[in-house]
């Protein structure tokens, strides 16, 4: 069992290090449905190991610029994604975990974990082992032959995490995964995602409507202009890890809240204008 | 627990059966007394058990195969438009062309054969199974089946580890529903000339009035559909544990 665990941790634990080359890089990404537009000449690069969240009006074309990146949705012709400098297809290159945790009601708990790991064609029996090890960091040690029905939203999300890590990929997806939750389970589960974070160590490039949440979990806050989309504003934040809630009433913390609220808000009243008229 | 859920209400029946004739004074003609019923059928205890497993034989083999080919048909609707589009239409056509007259010509193509009787059965089947199906398939989350692709999931393993499953008790309703069909249509077939079945009991009963054993034939049959009915929910139950914490 610690052996397993150990292996783990060197599979997971690769390429912490940061290079020039950029994880994942998007030039002039535009996306049009019909008539709609719905994002123009992004360009966002994002360094190995890095954690980027993602703000943005409603409606702004984040989704889409996920599926871009997700490799289910094509870009219009004329932007590139390249993964390691390569452009290629990224369906099943990037580990993807939508909003809604999607799990599979027939599925235990260790089968709904190991669902990427089996249509990858790993056997089911190592996978299972490499899902038991890694239960107990994920806050699911006890619960392996839960079935979803039984667990709460923050345990579902945790598992759905759980599928996400163990479909090893270097770059991973996160579309509003606390978006669901009650204000408390996503306090504690942002900590503990900041926490595997820096433990397994994937780049990740985070959505999320909620500013402290994309400032407490960012090494950079990305906010993306009303439809349509395109990068309007990035900002490091050189906020010290590991980080902790006392963090979150600091003044250092209200600045950078201050300055991206205002760009945020200049962007979502120019959504409600163009809705009104 | 569950087999005396079952059995109150089936000795409930047969207490009102018995004490209605009785204190009713009902002709046996209309209804015989419930014992008299079952004592014929012990008194000719081999015959029934015959008749028993024949039509649970034609009824199982036309109700297997139509459910295999419903499910069948609706992965093929499912993955190809065209087929649905040039296909879908002559299913419901089938579906109008009345059971008795499919019968018939079923009996002529085959003569009197198990065969006959489960093609009667199948074809009573296959149709609910496929549009149960084929909505259980179509009501699948697309975000669900967006995630597997993004697992560089094929659409073989897109099928098998998440539509057939998601689709499961839409097509256990289907078999349910189904269940008393296939019997039906093995009582049609055995209409069309058969000697030995529960519809050929029933008729023969008719022909010669005699009341007591035309009821016998009806617990016979009841007993068929129960039969398959109690398979079906049995074996939905192992594969569907999860359908009431949905």
């Amino acid at each position: 069992m610690k052996d397993a665990a150990d292996q783990l941790d060197q599979l997971l634990t690769v390429g912490a290090m940061p290079t020039a080359r950029p994880k994942l890089a998007l030039r002039g990404v535009s996306r049009h449905f019909g008539a709609v537009q719905a994002l123009a000449k992004v360009d966002l690069g994002i360094a190995e190991g890095e954690f980027v969240t993602l703000i943005g009006p409603s409606g702004c074309g984040k989704s889409t610029l996920f599926n871009i990146v997700a490799g289910l949705l094509e870009p219009d012709a004329g932007g590139e994604v390249l993964l390691d400098g390569v452009a290629t297809s990224l369906l099943g290159k990037v580990a993807f975990m939508p909003q809604r945790d999607l799990l599979l009601p027939w599925r235990n708990v260790l089968d709904n974990a190991i669902l990427a790991a089996e249509v990858e064609g790993r056997p089911k029996r190592e996978a299972r082992e490499t899902a038991r090890a890694m239960a107990a960091d994920f806050g699911l040690k006890g619960f392996e032959s839960h079935y979803p029905q039984q667990l709460s939203g923050g345990m579902r999300q945790r598992v759905a995490l759980m599928r996400t890590f163990m479909f090893d990929r270097d770059l991973m997806l996160l579309d509003e995964p606390f978006g669901a939750l009650d204000a408390l389970t996503r306090a504690m589960m942002q900590r503990w995602l900041l926490d595997i974070w820096s433990r397994y160590r994937r780049t990740i490039l985070f959505i999320t409507h909620d500013i402290d949440e994309a400032i407490f979990l960012g090494d950079r806050v990305v906010v993306m202009s009303a439809r349509p989309g395109s990068i309007k504003l990035e900002r490091r934040i050189e906020l010290p890890r590991p980080r902790d809630p006392a963090l979150l009433t600091t003044p250092a913390f209200n600045a950078i809240k201050r300055e991206l609220l205002d760009a945020v808000e200049e962007e979502s009243l120019k959504t409600f204008a163009a809705g009104a008229a | 627990m569950a087999l005396l859920r079952l059995a109150v209400p089936l000795l409930l029946l047969a207490a009102l059966w018995e004490g209605a004739v009785a204190l009713l004074h009902i002709s046996p003609f209309y209804l015989p007394p419930l014992r008299q019923v079952l004592g014929s059928i012990y008194a000719f205890g081999p015959a029934y058990a015959q008749a028993f497993l024949v039509t649970l034989g034609e009824a199982t083999v036309g109700f297997v195969a139509g459910a295999l080919v419903g499910v069948v048909s609706a992965a093929a609707f499912h993955h190809a438009r065209w087929l649905r589009d040039m296909l879908f239409p002559l299913f419901i056509a089938s579906q109008t062309v009345p059971v008795i007259a499919f019968g018939a010509i079923v009996v002529l193509w085959f003569g009197n054969t198990l065969l006959a009787k489960a093609a009667i059965a199948f074809y009573l089947t296959f149709f609910p199974v496929t549009v149960n199906a084929l909505a259980g398939v179509e009501a699948v989350d697309p975000r669900q089946v967006a995630l597997l692709r993004s697992f560089g999931a094929s659409r073989r393993d897109i099928w098998w580890k998440l539509l057939l499953p998601s689709a499961l008790p839409r097509i256990f309703t289907a078999l349910r529903l189904s269940a008393g069909l296939a019997l039906a249509g093995a009582i049609v077939g055995e209409w069309f000339g058969a000697s030995i079945g529960v519809g050929a009991m029933l008729l023969a009963a008719l022909f010669n009035e005699q009341v007591v054993a035309m009821w016998a034939a009806i617990l016979a049959a009841a007993a068929v559909g129960g039969t398959i009915f109690g398979v079906v929910a049995l074996v939905e139950a192992r594969l569907v544990f999860w359908r009431d914490e949905l």
